[in-house]
């Protein structure tokens, strides 16, 4: 029998979700990057036109976290496009409370998201990881992943707000 | 030389499909192209598009030797930051060789740069191969940073077989 439940996020859960999200940046070092708000995670995944999906883990009750939560997990994803297969599954966080950990809730979580790809018509499910970032990678290849930025070389650039502007003038 | 930017429509999908074969062809990778202007055409042409799309026209007297008009695109969607909310990711920007030269990456880039602005995206996301040396040089001038020399991100990916298992492994509700 399962000691957890793992279900689409709804409105109520932002402020979980938020928190999550911080635990997680402040493991990858970058916590004070974290500038999103609840109030823009509501809009932006329950409003009009959603930019992402979310998927919980929640426990019951009586096994909520030392701290009093029963979120303890989450995964964020949304759909991307290819121009050579068409629509993927991009992972953007997936988070799992420490003291959570080794009981198979990350995996499942991977698993509904795999399925979920599927059913979607995803030819593929992407995502970056830090390379210092060994146990996540090791989870991931040992399910199969590949490395693309190590196999064919792909990096990852970002132009912030302030250049956006100097060229979107005219 | 005239150009002129605009958004794709459906009809435009075969010169999309026609450019995307060109720049695969480029980055060494042709026979990675799976789906053809069909798909695109599905995909960008919904009610839930999957990506938006620019294209960059040259009037009749410029065609190319082969008679087409559509000499550029930018494809791009909206993505999400968990740190920082709404972004753009730029996934395809090309220009035909004999059209490079005369601004029109820029323009098409451009574009895209004031759709995210107006769409309250607060960055504008790309990747690029490690060799491509002329595209690296355009980016970085316009202020892309390398994310993953800085901060070592790494892209992978679950597709075919590994997927597969994955999805037949998932809990039942």
């Amino acid at each position: 029998m399962s000691n957890f439940l793992l279900r689409k996020a709804e409105p109520k859960d932002v402020s979980d979700i938020l928190r999550l999200i911080k635990e997680l940046a402040k493991f990858e070092k970058m916590e004070e990057q974290v500038i999103l708000t609840e109030k823009e995670l509501l809009e932006d995944g329950f409003g009009d036109h959603p930019f992402y999906h979310c998927v919980v883990a929640e426990v019951p009750e009586d096994k909520q976290s030392s701290d009093g939560y029963t979120v303890i997990g989450f995964a964020m994803y949304y759909f991307t496009y290819d121009p050579w297969i068409g629509k993927l599954l991009y992972l953007e966080d997936f988070y799992v409370m420490k003291e959570f950990r080794g009981s198979g809730i990350g995996s499942d979580i991977l698993k509904v998201l795999s399925e979920t790809a599927v059913k979607t018509r995803c030819s593929s499910m992407h995502f970056i990881v830090a390379e210092w970032n060994k146990p996540s990678i090791e989870f991931y290849k040992r399910r199969g992943a590949s490395d693309l930025s190590d196999e064919e070389g792909w990096r990852l650039y970002a132009i912030e707000k302030n250049d956006l502007l100097k060229i979107s003038a005219k | 030389m005239n150009f002129k930017v605009r958004a794709a429509r459906k009809e435009d999908c075969k010169d999309i499909s026609r450019m995307i074969m060109e720049l695969a062809v480029y980055e060494k990778m042709p026979d990675q192209v799976k789906i053809s202007h069909e798909e695109l055409e599905r995909d960008g042409f919904s009610p839930n598009p999957f990506y938006e799309c620019l294209i960059a026209e040259v009037p009749d007297e410029h065609k190319t030797k082969d008679g087409y008009t559509i000499v550029g695109y930018v494809l791009y969607f909206y993505t999400y930051s968990t740190w920082k909310g709404r972004s753009v990711y730029m996934e395809d920007l090309y220009v035909m060789p004999d059209f490079r030269g005369k601004g029109i990456g820029k323009g098409l880039m451009a574009k895209v740069a004031q759709v995210g602005v107006e769409k309250q995206c607060v960055r504008l996301q790309l990747s690029v191969l490690d060799w491509n040396k002329p595209s690296l040089d355009f980016y970085v001038a316009k202020g892309a940073e390398d994310l993953t020399a800085k901060e070592g991100w790494h892209f992978l990916r679950f597709d075919g077989q590994s997927l597969d298992t994955l999805a037949k492994e998932a809990p039942k509700d």
